[in-house]
């Protein structure tokens, strides 16, 4: 009898046992997993963009990480999202003027809130609140920023149309930013060919705050790097009459075939010089001009 | 020719091997309201299969994870996405390492046992003595091993796969650094209750449960009363179990996905 009172127990054991791994795989390592810390204290943080923030992402003070994300709420009718940071007790002297920011750890990785103190001598109690926000900056508009397209975009004041044509507008597509000294002022709004001069005609849609360009300014169709994408650069002339709109640009330089460019790069810019030369010493000179 | 004939009758041997086992399932389920009568039989079974294949689950849970936690970190700093690491753990043994080889080891630590067990109670025809004294032995000794399986596997798939986890964890974070929230979130923002838990764990589970403690009882309840037929039909337990474990996750995870 004492027997079957063991194998008895120890079967009820490992039920249990069972029973309490599915309970913690179901509550502590799936979506509905509901964090508790031990000793923390939660501050709230507004932000207009949390991008990919999930909860129990780490919040950080430089790089070091104080605490975690406890919930991201979106009240209805507003639209900003409510982040409780739930911070470590041992880091309670956080400056009420310090700056929340949503960041990417790499370029792939996941985010998290980072911390910037400021320079207040008051600190953010429990259930504080941090006014200062940066919102998570999504990846398109950190490549815009990068490639400088970001330019089409605030052009609320109005545009204005200029024509170009090129011979060759390579890959160059509706849309691509317009620059001048590598800042983006407009886009491309229309690439059509026109059917007699048998070229590309292509209409800069360009921001009215840049009404100073020169007339005799030229354009031409570069590539970010060597694979990037294509824009239309715009370099100055000095003429005193500015471009106004309808106006055409006469001095193009169309676009260069990647070929041609590695040509340039081979024989040092003559197209015709057929010396092999340089050939051995530069294999290495497209990655370096990249 | 000659070569013709053994494949012929071993296509059909393994059709009536098929055909007889589907039966004794009817028989086992048929047999399911009498057993419980013999309920602590059942309980008895459970604590031999299932508590005692706690040690082996557990510690080959703990190195699943662990050697997947170091894989995959090594493979996903090639990208940056270390941190990805808690959830491909956690969803790589939810979905197919935990059931299947939770069902493996299952085989092979109960399903022998039940599978010699029972052809040693035909060899010395134990069985032929309980149906003389009018105790139906399907009943008494096929159903509480079926039912003990069914319910042993999941709950030991449960374990093996929090053990997993924990050696994932183990590895991950205490070993190679990688943060212990973003290790959690990960996993937290990719694993579904129902999709993996319910679906890949407990479903698979008790699927594999089924099917790993059905051979073996079949197998030694059928097995030839010799010392040589047990040992056969002990072999035969892991073969056609394993096989059938994975066959059937592949058609399991077809159709619950």
């Amino acid at each position: 009898m004492s027997q079957r009172k063991s194998y008895a127990v120890g079967t009820g054991l490992f039920i249990v046992l069972g029973f309490a791994a599915l309970a913690y795989l179901a509550t502590q390592t799936s979506s509905v997993a509901n964090s508790h810390q031990g000793s923390s204290y939660t501050v709230d943080a507004q932000f207009a963009n949390i991008g990919a923030l999930k909860e129990r992402a780490p919040v950080k003070v430089a790089g070091v990480r104080v605490g975690q994300v406890q919930s991201i709420t979106l009240e209805p009718g507003k639209d900003v999202a409510d982040v409780t940071l739930s911070i470590d007790n041992k880091y309670n002297q956080i400056p009420t003027d310090s700056v929340a920011t949503i960041y990417t750890s790499g370029l792939l990785g996941d985010q998290y809130v980072g911390l910037q103190f400021g320079g207040a001598k008051t600190y953010v109690a429990n259930g504080g609140h941090i006014g200062l926000t940066k919102s998570s900056a999504p990846l398109e508009e950190m490549l815009g920023k990068f490639l400088g397209s970001g330019g089409a975009a605030d052009a609320i004041g109005g545009t204005y149309s200029v024509r170009a044509d090129f011979t060759n507008v390579g890959t160059l597509s509706v849309g691509a930013p317009v620059k001048m000294a590598g800042v983006a002022i407009g886009s491309v709004a229309s690439i059509k060919a026109d059917p007699v001069k048998l070229d590309a005609t292509v209409t800069l849609s360009i921001d009215k705050k840049y009404n100073q360009i020169p007339d005799d300014s030229s354009v031409s169709i570069f590539t970010s790097g060597l694979i990037g994408s294509q824009y239309v650069a715009i370099q100055p002339g000095g003429s005193p009459n500015s471009l106004k709109d309808g106006d055409q640009l006469v001095l193009t330089q169309s676009a260069m075939q990647l070929e041609d460019l590695i040509g340039k790069f081979l024989v040092n810019g003559s197209p015709s010089g057929g010396n092999n030369a340089g050939g051995n010493g530069s294999s290495n000179t497209p990655a370096g001009k990249h | 020719m000659s070569a013709q004939m053994p494949h012929k009758s071993i296509v059909v041997q393994s059709l009536a091997q098929i055909g007889n086992c589907g039966l004794f399932l009817l028989r086992i389920l048929a047999a399911v309201p009498s057993s419980l009568r013999h309920v602590r039989e059942t309980v008895r079974q459970l604590w031999f299969v299932g508590a005692m294949s706690l040690t082996i689950i557990m510690t080959c849970g703990l190195f699943v994870g662990m050697v997947l936690g170091l894989q995959l970190y090594h493979v996903l700093a090639i990208f940056g996405g270390t941190s990805a690491t808690g959830s491909v753990v956690a969803l790589a043994i939810y979905r197919e390492l935990g059931p299947v080889v939770t069902a493996l080891l299952f085989a092979g630590r109960a399903g022998t046992s039940i599978t010699a067990e029972i052809g040693l109670m035909r060899a010395t025809d134990q069985i032929a003595a309980m149906e003389m004294m009018a105790v139906d032995p399907i009943a008494y000794v096929a159903t509480p091993r079926f039912l003990a399986g069914v319910i042993a596997m999941p709950l030991l798939c449960c374990v093996f796969c929090a053990m997993g986890i924990f050696g994932g964890h183990l590895v991950g974070v205490s070993w190679l650094g990688i943060d212990n929230g973003t290790f959690w979130s990960n996993m937290t923002a990719n694993v579904d209750v129902w999709d993996d838990i319910i679906n890949g764990v407990m479903w698979k589970s008790i699927a594999f449960g089924a099917v790993v403690s059905l051979i073996a009882v079949f197998q030694g309840y059928t097995t030839p009363p010799t010392s040589e037929g047990v040992a056969y039909a002990t072999t035969r337990t892991v073969v056609s179990s394993s096989i059938a474990i994975l066959a059937l996750d592949f058609v399991l995870t077809a159709f619950l996905m």
